[in-house]
């Protein structure tokens, strides 16, 4: 073997350090922010995250691997794109007990695809994470500041999860669900649409056409109403008290269901008093089928 | 156009970031102060991708700008750096295996001086072409030959001498 072929064998051989992963992402987002970039519509929602977002705390939810690299290790069953879980996470302390499984997708064919909607899932949860952990140690020290011992303090529950709710070659939709069990309960959900072929996030124009906002409108206010019908206990917000006036664009929440039908959904309180929780709205009208 | 050239940018980045890393590591030597080059040289080229014309060339432009960051990062270096090779090499003079001898082949290069450093680095380990290297340390593809040539001779040098 040649000198330089012996030196190329050490030169690849240079230990990668855990934290690369993190600096490079953190230095493209920190200057990608402030620009106008394409790359704000696939990462919607996450953008105001991703500035103030990671802390010490995501490192440790990345200890080991890099994501890709964890991808790595799980086994190719088939070629047909898959939702799978990347991650689990678990941490029992005095403040609060966490669970999390965290969902990344593979094989869809598209790599840059796949790194920015995993990217954006784990910084997404790294955030959630942080800022549930913080409300339960604000909780704690609440309840030792007004007098309380640790014995008064329950650990908050923080769990979160993911659910596929459709499939097929062309599309994934899935939600991840947090749920926080502190003095009063929390639960959100994030939700992923993804049109493979195309390499993008679906929005409501792109799977109810141009008019989707009439559509979702006018399904929403029929449901609403007949809800209150059905159960005098269902009640909704009325419009001057901050209830349903029509959604306010294509980024509005939905998933697709196993009907392959889309359904609309506003989180607790959004348009109906709490003990309704998270609200669904399966649209008929559907240009997607 | 600017923002094909960003996500181009932004792609190669994510893809190479171990190649990067290893690129910067062979200039600091040391782990932490390669990080701090290859986050300060996605900070600059995000900065001034603006500048770049032709998308075609982000790779070359994004190496020019790595390598100068580097080696000015390991100017600022200099002391530890010593300081660390020489525990290498206590460390290596105890195990004689192949992985060692590599490993001193490469800190042959890590020693080399700059100029002939990076012309070796990009030719051998990150097989770039002639006219690339010329292209990212600003010179001919004459000076990038010759400065090939010299380097492999140094090296050379340096093995014999060491196994006397």
């Amino acid at each position: 073997m040649s000198i330089l072929k012996k030196a190329k064998k050490a030169y690849n051989s240079i230990e990668i350090p855990q934290e690369l992963d993190y600096v490079v992402n953190k230095a493209i987002h920190k200057n990608n922010l402030h620009q106008k970039s394409k790359l704000k519509i696939w990462i919607k929602g996450a953008t105001a995250t991703l500035a103030t977002t990671f802390a010490l705390f995501v490192i440790l939810l990345n200890t080991n691997e890099t994501f890709a690299k964890a991808m790595e290790d799980v086994p190719v069953i088939g070629s047909i794109a898959e939702v799978f879980t990347v991650r689990e996470y678990k941490e029992e302390n005095d403040t609060d007990l966490i669970e999390a499984k965290i969902p990344a997708i593979k094989n869809t064919g598209n790599e840059e695809l796949e790194d920015r909607i995993n990217y954006e899932i784990s910084s997404k949860i790294n955030e959630v994470l942080e800022e549930a952990k913080q409300r339960a140690e604000e909780y704690k020290e609440a309840v030792l500041a007004t007098g309380g011992t640790m014995e008064d303090y329950i650990p908050t529950q923080i769990n979160i999860d993911y659910k596929i709710t459709y499939q097929d070659d062309n599309i994934i939709s899935f939600v991840i669900t947090k749920s926080e069990s502190a003095a009063s309960a929390y639960q959100e959900q994030y939700f992923y649409n993804i049109d493979i072929e195309n390499g993008k996030e679906l929005n409501l124009r792109d799977v109810l056409g141009e008019d989707y906002k009439e559509i979702v409108d006018e399904e929403v206010k029929k449901q609403i109403k007949e809800r209150m019908e059905e159960n005098k206990d269902n009640s909704y917000f009325t419009e001057g008290e901050g209830g349903f006036s029509g959604i306010e664009d294509e980024y509005q929440d939905f998933y697709i269901n196993e009907n392959k039908k889309v359904t609309v959904v506003f989180q607790k309180y959004e348009i109906a008093p709490g003990y309704m929780g998270i609200q669904n709205f399966e649209i008929q009208n559907n240009i997607l089928v | 156009m600017a923002y094909v050239a960003q996500e181009v940018l932004i792609e190669y980045i994510k893809e190479n970031q171990e190649k990067l890393y290893r690129i910067a590591y062979t200039y600091t030597k040391n782990q932490e102060a390669a990080l701090d080059v290859v986050q300060e040289a996605i900070t600059k080229s995000l900065e001034n991708i603006h500048k770049l014309r032709n998308e075609e060339y982000v790779k070359t432009w994004f190496y020019r700008i790595l390598i100068n960051e580097a080696i000015k990062e390991s100017k600022n270096n200099k002391s530890f750096i010593e300081f660390e090779l020489a525990e290498n090499e206590i460390h290596h003079n105890n195990h004689e295996n192949e992985l060692v001898e590599n490993l001193d082949i490469y800190e042959n290069i890590q020693k080399l001086n700059k100029k002939l450093k990076t012309v070796i680095l990009l030719r051998f380990f990150e097989n770039l072409k002639i006219e690339e290297i010329a292209y990212i340390t600003k010179t001919n593809t004459n000076t990038v030959k010759s400065r090939l040539y010299k380097g492999i001779e140094e090296i050379k040098k340096n093995m014999e001498r060491r196994s006397l």
